[in-house]
């Protein structure tokens, strides 16, 4: 893959029922929380299909994780490197970034987290 | 003897205060829980029990590692405990929280009014509220001890919310 680009798109696999509302059709903040490495898991899906980002989150992360993927959210690196944050490409998985830098401090993981959850796109499987 | 203490905070009505001793402190205490359980049992005060069985159905679902599909520790049973704690505390004026397990372990109560309007409380049974709120353009975070009552700076911060 290319040198990440700040206008790329990034998704979140959803593996979590509660971590979006249906009715509202939004992500919640938990899903971008990041683990406890300190890293949120992202796929670089800029330029491919629908269907080949679904294919992604099947063979990448449902197979592996052994649970079905609820849906995703899709955020623009812009938006994450803009709350201080860091999106560094992890391969493999072709494609496969991790978001880091994110502070110590629990309350403002979660603020940026709420931001990044806000400004995402949510779509469900 | 017995001293009135007005209050003009309405939000608050559910949480007594627990300054005070002796017999009638207690008498008075057991009179106010019973109003205010009656006062929750209505319908149109909120959903209390439904959302106690969520948690309840939350930390069975969250026991095991690895429950978000990528490697989240268990939600642990105090943060289940503090979580009921929180709900129980929650002045009745305010409507239920959604409730969010969170890849640490803690248990996100979560408060939406739309884009950009936005509170959420996380305990993780350490006797602290981690929270954080998004008010439009305006943002708010923190942490608080939970002692025996709610937090005064997340009652304000529910109150930005302008339920």
């Amino acid at each position: 893959m290319p040198p990440l680009d700040s206008l790329e798109i990034l998704s979140r696999f959803i593996l979590q029922t509660n971590w979006f509302s249906s009715s509202e059709n939004r992500v919640k903040y938990a899903a971008f929380l990041p683990d406890k490495n300190g890293e949120t898991s992202v796929f670089r899906t800029s330029g491919i299909t629908n269907n080949e980002i679904w294919e992604i989150g099947d063979c990448e992360v449902s197979i592996k994780r052994g649970k079905p993927i609820s849906g995703r959210a899709d955020i623009g690196t812009n938006n994450v490197i803009s709350k201080d944050l860091e999106v560094v490409p992890r391969e493999p998985p072709l494609r496969h970034a991790n978001i880091i830098g994110w502070p110590d401090e629990r309350s403002k993981q979660k603020i940026i987290a709420i931001e990044l959850a806000s400004e995402s796109f949510f779509h469900k499987r | 003897m017995s001293i009135p203490i007005p209050r003009t905070d309405c939000t608050s009505i559910s949480i007594f205060s627990t300054i005070g001793f002796g017999s009638e402190f207690e008498n008075l205490k057991r009179i106010y829980d019973k109003a205010i359980g009656e006062w929750r049992k209505a319908e149109t005060l909120g959903r209390l029990d439904e959302v106690i069985f969520s948690i309840d159905e939350l930390c069975r679902e969250c026991s095991l590692e690895g429950w978000d599909g990528y490697e989240a520790p268990p939600i642990a049973e105090d943060a289940c405990y503090e979580a009921k704690r929180f709900i129980r505390s929650l002045p009745v004026s305010f409507p239920m929280p959604e409730i969010v397990p969170e890849p640490n372990g803690g248990i996100g109560l979560e408060w939406s009014k739309g884009d950009r309007l936005i509170f959420v409380a996380s305990v993780s049974g350490k006797n602290e509220i981690v929270y954080a709120g998004l008010f439009g353009m305006n943002k708010s975070h923190g942490t608080e001890y939970f002692g025996e009552t709610l937090p005064t700076a997340i009652v304000e911060n529910l109150k930005r919310l302008n339920f």
